[in-house]
């Protein structure tokens, strides 16, 4: 168009024939000036516009950044599944702890039915050696007695035999009867039982006064028993005690988990899993936390700062640390959420929102 | 797929760039058969052209160098063409036409302000050299640079041969720093690949050498250009290149031929030579696409390449800029861009100390501050240039009169 072709030569002028080459060339010079000078004065607005934009946001402190949680935005969906799994522990916990608690109760009971039956065994234990104490004696009395009652018992019984070849020979002779030697007969026999019988209590009450006299199995039973007992009692001890620690530690467990649960509840991503209605978040630079006061009129603006209307209220801000992406500058900053309350739903969607006042007087 | 697509282009010219630099050190290294075959015996009648604005004693002392060629000196001349100065430079040109007797001088000045190419059309008019060497009137010349340009015009298919232009005050501040290392680098080093080629994309108009009758024949069309009516001034060199390359001639730089220029000192002038220079890359861009089909059947895939990323790249390099300052404006501030040119930077000043020593730098930090001349220049140039292609100002000069009819006066 304007470059001549290769080889080209410029052509004559030709000067008296109606120049409609430069009729056009002037029309697309004007077109293209306009255009020109239209493209250049939209790049240097452009580039002031760019310039007031980054110094703007350099040295504003009010504005904040919304954001809209999804119901399914995957930090929600994981507190929800740590609150359900916390809430799931808690219940658990206390299952655990009235168990515990019921086995405190009966153990307790326990120990409380054998130390009571430890003292009735020591009295009676008393009362047997005080008995033992009294008897022993008389009983060996009895027993040298009986001794001496057997000895002489045992020598009319040594005559017996002869007694009894008496009788025989009687009954051989036809002196007596038949009838009369058996009754004989079985009277030597019943004194030979008495005879018996009295030797066997003689050795039953030598045993009646070694178990007075001494410290019998018996004795040493009724003395294991009272041991196991005592043994019984100070293990339920233990175990009562390890148990009420138990107890301790999981109600400390319940509260610390009811701590955690409160806290989440007061976490933006908690109020977005669990609230049934939209709810409207912004993030604030740390720089800006001045401006970030619960009940702080929020101002949404056109242009990012210009001609701003008032749109809500912060309701309230979370304490929790949260990173983002600076809107402008692209780059990391650190800050946190607060939660507002709109009046118009679609400043959400708002590349930043101010708050406090607004940003240029406007 | 849009963005994708800015990012390839954008990847491609770099990577045309930085195998360019490469390739030129590797052909430096090992290929001394990129460099033309020189033939000091051959030694035509040369016109040395020097179109001249508002140059004052600068060009006094311009002729002053070439005076001291070693070029014999009855077989070249100098034919200085004022173009209507506002100042005292056509005074100086007879000062130096007096001054100066062992060399033939001649003057002349246009009848009405016509532009360089223009102007040195019409000094052309004067001459019937063999060789025309164009060079600007605010360089000094070495004294073998006319034997040096001649010598590559052995070689008959080389039809233009540019010299290598230094810097005369690379340390007047931050910003002639900067040019002086990407003016060595880029003859050192980017342009080496052209030259074994011998299809160099643009000779600097500094010092530009071209046969008598290949620059005939492409005068008319210098004479033509313009733009929908408006005459076009600037990038006489590229264009010259250009069509000589579409000619079916060889361009070629060599660097042994050395001239020096004063680079502007501040970023106004800068932005301004700048401005210029990328108007006639765009509008040599426009003309390649143009004219796509003969730029691939006639020329070197090399030379079809650049001609097209070079000013693509400055598209791209726009799109991308704006794109980073959009979407993340602070990457800019990473240390990477500052402490790549800050390394090069040094390596660059290393070699032009070794191997230059006039262009020398002072300080081998200053090129740190070519990262953000480059965003400067990626998002300003291309729009301004695309959007000011009916400027006839020449930028860095003033000037009072009006554009006119082309007119000569010879003295």
């Amino acid at each position: 168009m304007a470059t001549p072709l290769i080889n080209a030569v410029a052509p004559p002028p030709k000067k008296k024939t109606p120049d409609l080459h430069a009729l056009h060339y002037k029309l697309v010079i004007n077109l293209y000036r306009v255009f020109a000078v239209t493209i250049l004065y939209l790049v240097l607005a452009g580039i002031l516009a760019y310039a007031f934009v980054m110094g703007f946001y350099a040295i504003n402190s009010s504005w904040a950044a919304p954001l809209i949680l999804s119901s399914v935005d995957e930090k929600s969906l994981d507190f929800r599944v740590k609150l359900v799994t916390s809430q799931q522990t808690i219940e658990d916990v206390k299952v655990d702890a009235q168990k515990m608690q019921s086995g405190i109760a009966e153990m307790t009971k326990h120990r409380a039915a054998l130390l009571e039956l430890e003292t009735p065994l020591k009295e009676a234990i008393v009362r047997e050696q005080a008995h033992n104490k009294a008897n022993g004696p008389q009983l060996a009395a009895l027993d040298t007695q009986k001794q001496a009652d057997n000895a002489k018992t045992q020598q009319v019984l040594a005559q017996l035999k002869e007694v009894e070849s008496n009788i025989h020979k009687d009954l051989a002779a036809g002196l007596i009867t038949k009838g009369d030697a058996a009754t004989q007969l079985s009277a030597l026999n019943q004194a030979q039982g008495a005879y018996t019988d009295s030797k066997i209590a003689e050795v039953l009450l030598t045993d009646s006064i070694l178990q007075k006299t001494t410290t019998g199995t018996d004795s040493l039973e009724v003395l294991e028993k009272q041991a196991e007992l005592r043994s019984e009692a100070a293990q339920l001890d233990v175990a009562i005690h390890i148990a009420q620690k138990e107890l301790y530690e999981d109600n400390r467990q319940i509260d610390r988990l009811r701590d955690a649960i409160q806290t989440a509840k007061q976490s933006p991503y908690y109020l977005n899993a669990a609230g049934g209605k939209q709810l409207y978040f912004a993030f604030v630079p740390y720089d800006n936390q001045a401006s970030a006061v619960a009940g702080s009129a929020i101002y949404d603006c056109y242009l990012n700062m210009l001609v701003c209307r008032k749109v809500g209220t912060v309701t309230q801000a979370f304490p929790g640390e949260e990173a983002a992406i600076h809107p402008i500058f692209k780059t990391n900053i650190r800050g946190f959420l607060i939660q507002m309350n709109l009046d118009h739903p679609e400043s959400a969607k708002s590349k930043t929102v101010f708050l406090d006042r607004k940003p240029l007087l406007f | 797929m849009a963005p994708i697509l800015l990012w390839l282009v954008m990847v491609l010219c770099l990577l045309i760039s930085v195998v360019k630099y490469i390739m030129g050190i590797i052909l430096k290294v090992a290929f001394p058969s990129t460099k033309i075959k020189k033939d000091y015996s051959y030694q035509p009648r040369v016109s040395v052209l020097m179109p001249c604005f508002n140059e004052g004693k600068t060009v006094y002392e311009t002729i002053e160098s070439i005076s001291k060629s070693k070029y014999p000196s009855d077989r070249f001349e100098v034919i200085a063409q004022d173009d209507c100065s506002v100042d005292d430079s056509y005074e100086w040109m007879l000062k130096a036409q007096r001054d100066f007797t062992n060399i033939r001088i001649r003057t002349g000045k246009n009848a009405v302000n016509s532009g360089k190419a223009r102007t040195v059309c019409n000094a052309l008019e004067l001459s019937n050299a063999e060789v025309i060497i164009s060079i600007d009137s605010d360089c000094i010349f070495h004294e073998d640079a006319i034997t040096e340009l001649t010598a590559c015009f052995s070689e008959p298919r080389v039809g233009s041969v540019g010299g290598r232009v230094g810097v005369r005050n690379p340390n007047d501040s931050v910003i002639t720093a900067i040019q002086a290392v990407i003016y060595y680098s880029a003859f050192q080093l980017y342009k080496v690949p052209e030259n074994w080629t011998r299809s160099v994309c643009c000779i600097s108009g500094c010092l530009f050498a071209i046969r008598r009758d290949l620059l005939s024949e492409i005068e008319p069309a210098i004479r033509a250009r313009h733009w929908f009516g408006i005459p076009v001034n600037q990038g006489e060199d590229r264009f010259l290149t250009h069509q000589t390359l579409l000619r079916g001639y060889g361009t070629y730089i060599n660097n042994d031929a050395l001239c020096w220029t004063t680079v502007p000192n501040n970023i106004s002038v800068l932005f301004k030579q700048q401005l210029r220079w990328r108007r006639s890359i765009v509008r040599d861009f426009f003309y390649t696409l143009r004219t796509l089909p003969q730029h691939v059947w006639k020329l070197h895939p090399n030379t079809v390449f650049t001609l097209v990323l070079t000013p693509l790249g400055a598209i791209v390099a726009f799109l991308v800029v704006l794109t980073m300052l959009s979407s993340d404006p602070l990457a800019w501030a990473g240390p990477l861009p500052l402490v790549g040119a800050l390394g090069i930077g040094a390596v660059l000043t290393w070699v032009i100390k070794k191997y230059s020593s006039r262009e020398a730098l002072a300080n081998p930090l200053a090129f740190g501050a070519y990262v953000a001349w480059s965003m400067v220049s990626s998002l300003l140039l291309t729009p301004l240039a695309l959007c000011t292609m009916d400027s006839a100002d020449w930028g860095t000069r003033t000037k009072e009169e009006p554009e006119v009819p082309l007119g000569n006066t010879a003295h």
